[in-house]
């Protein structure tokens, strides 16, 4: 069986905004999500990076006590996008919880604030005699917690995927969430990710030397994704939901085709867990255009990963330049308006380009003034501009070696 | 503590953490207040730090029969009335 996948719902939260409406506006005027780093009384003071993608605006969360009570912050932003693409999907609870919906979702390692509370409560009152560890704290920090927080807000029955791949987390919630359907196994399926404001991977990045510090006075000036002063990624929060289903399904019951997934690749280098690998990523990119039976003619836009570190975004610049040779697609590193969102930002960056198709424009990469001569050899977006996108990659890479690309087309009810 | 007392911390708690609303002394905790057994473990963390001693596995496994609020104050007294024989 091989089904086609259509994309009929999406939300985000993001640095530059919650909904349609903000991100297309900040992605139109410019807008930066880098604001200071947070004071955490823990581990700034020992960061030299003080800059952080941030969701500082008040979200409406409206969850009952039965359901926060095993939900950290990384699974209230996990249910509020879930919970948005299902009121927006118009399906019925017959259907939700028929076996038919499943749930893959993800984040870097659940909620490392719920984990910080039990590691503060272990050492601080070892001795009080008293069980202070909560007892859902497990539920709440464990890392499948939004996976499953959300088939229990929702009554959701079917399969469960729970990415944990960091970077690529929600990249690949939504690229097995497609083969599900594709293959038959399911018929619809919730994708994405979330990560929660978390000092503790701004440090492990941080040490790693990968992290921005030129611009801790300026923080709307990083990161700067294929720039020549680039220094370092920008860590960030937020989450992205998409609602997949089989394409002829949702034609039958007559959901709006926002877009359709085309076509799916996820390798790993065999090797570095770190370092960015030229050959893995340019095989990554080959074998999503074979599974989507495109040819790289056909590709109008690239989403980058392009975290804006120094070697990062040369080798994917160079990995393009392999496969598409010299003409290029229009290619911008989005993490340059929202910083790093870790395991949300491949559904993110999905979301954001969704929006662009529909809007009818390209969002340049923010911060991007004068391009990297290692990172010029593809066709950078220019400036913003009215662009008729129909067909587009999303690309994603983690530490463990991990890369993948997405393929979508604009759908015909995407405007 | 009175019971009275006991019944008015207890309440306070379940309708502070737990957003109970309007309990009565003999609602059923699961079916009128929807508690569960997550609930009950974090009420026993509660109950501990009110009577300021720790309870025993068996005793906690003991609270896994309580239905309702009466219940809760009568399993405290117990377990209080446990320690103070204990006490020589």
């Amino acid at each position: 069986m091989s089904r086609r996948v259509a994309i009929t719902a999406v939300s985000a939260i993001t640095p530059i905004g919650y909904g349609q409406r903000d991100i297309v506006e900040s992605l139109q005027q410019g807008v930066s999500g880098v604001k200071p780093l947070k004071d955490d009384g823990l581990l700034v003071s020992r960061i030299h990076s003080k800059v952080f993608g941030t969701v500082d605006y008040p979200i409406p969360f409206d969850f009952a006590r039965r359901f926060r009570k095993t939900m950290g912050p990384v699974a209230n932003y996990a249910c509020q996008v879930a919970g948005d693409v299902l009121a927006a999907s118009g399906l019925d609870q017959d259907f939700i919880s028929s076996g038919r919906l499943g749930v893959a979702f993800g984040s870097t390692h659940g909620s490392p604030t719920v984990q910080r509370d039990i590691y503060r409560t272990f050492f601080q009152q070892l001795d009080s005699g008293f069980s202070s560890i909560g007892a859902v704290d497990y539920l709440r920090s464990m890392v499948h917690t939004t996976a499953v927080n959300i088939t229990r807000m929702f009554h959701i029955t079917g399969r469960v995927i729970a990415t944990a791949t960091a970077c690529t987390t929600g990249s690949q919630a939504i690229g097995f969430g497609y083969e599900a359907i594709k293959f038959g196994l399911q018929d619809a399926m919730i994708c994405g990710a979330a990560d929660e404001y978390d000092t503790t991977t701004v440090a492990v990045f941080d040490n790693l030397l990968a992290c921005s510090v030129a611009f801790n006075e300026h923080p709307e000036q990083t990161p700067r994704p294929f720039d020549k002063k680039r220094d370092g990624l920008v860590v960030g929060e937020g989450a992205g939901a998409v609602l997949l289903e089989d394409y002829a399904s949702a034609k039958r019951r007559g959901a709006p085709i926002l877009a359709e997934v085309l076509g799916f690749a996820c390798t790993n280098n065999g090797g570095d867990m770190i370092l960015p690998n030229l050959e893995g990523i340019t095989a990554t990119l080959q074998l999503a255009l074979k599974n989507a039976r495109l040819t790289p003619e056909e590709v109008d836009f690239i989403s980058a990963h392009a975290t804006a570190t120094k070697m990062g975004d040369s080798i994917e610049a160079q990995a393009i330049a392999q496969v598409y040779g010299d003409r290029s697609p229009y290619v911008s590193g989005l993490k340059g308006y929202t910083g790093h969102t870790m395991g949300a930002c491949g559904a993110i960056e999905l979301i954001c380009t969704l929006y662009m198709m529909q809007a009818g424009f390209l969002a340049p990469t923010l911060n991007l003034e004068e391009v990297d001569p290692r990172c010029a050899m593809i066709q950078h977006t220019p400036a913003c501009m009215d662009a008729d996108t129909r067909i587009a990659a999303i690309q994603n890479f983690a530490f463990g070696g991990v890369n993948t690309c997405l393929l979508i087309r604009k759908g015909t009810d995407a405007g | 503590m009175t019971r009275e007392e006991l019944q008015d911390r207890i309440i306070a708690i379940l309708v502070q953490d737990f957003e109970f609303k309007d309990p009565a002394p003999d609602d059923h905790l699961r079916d009128v207040h929807g508690f569960d057994s997550i609930d009950a473990i974090e009420l026993l963390a509660k109950i501990e730090k009110l009577l300021g001693f720790s309870l025993t596995r068996e005793e906690k496994e003991q609270a896994m029969v309580i239905r309702t609020i009466n219940d809760i104050l009568d399993y405290i007294e117990t377990m209080q009335q446990k320690r103070d024989l204990a006490t020589p």
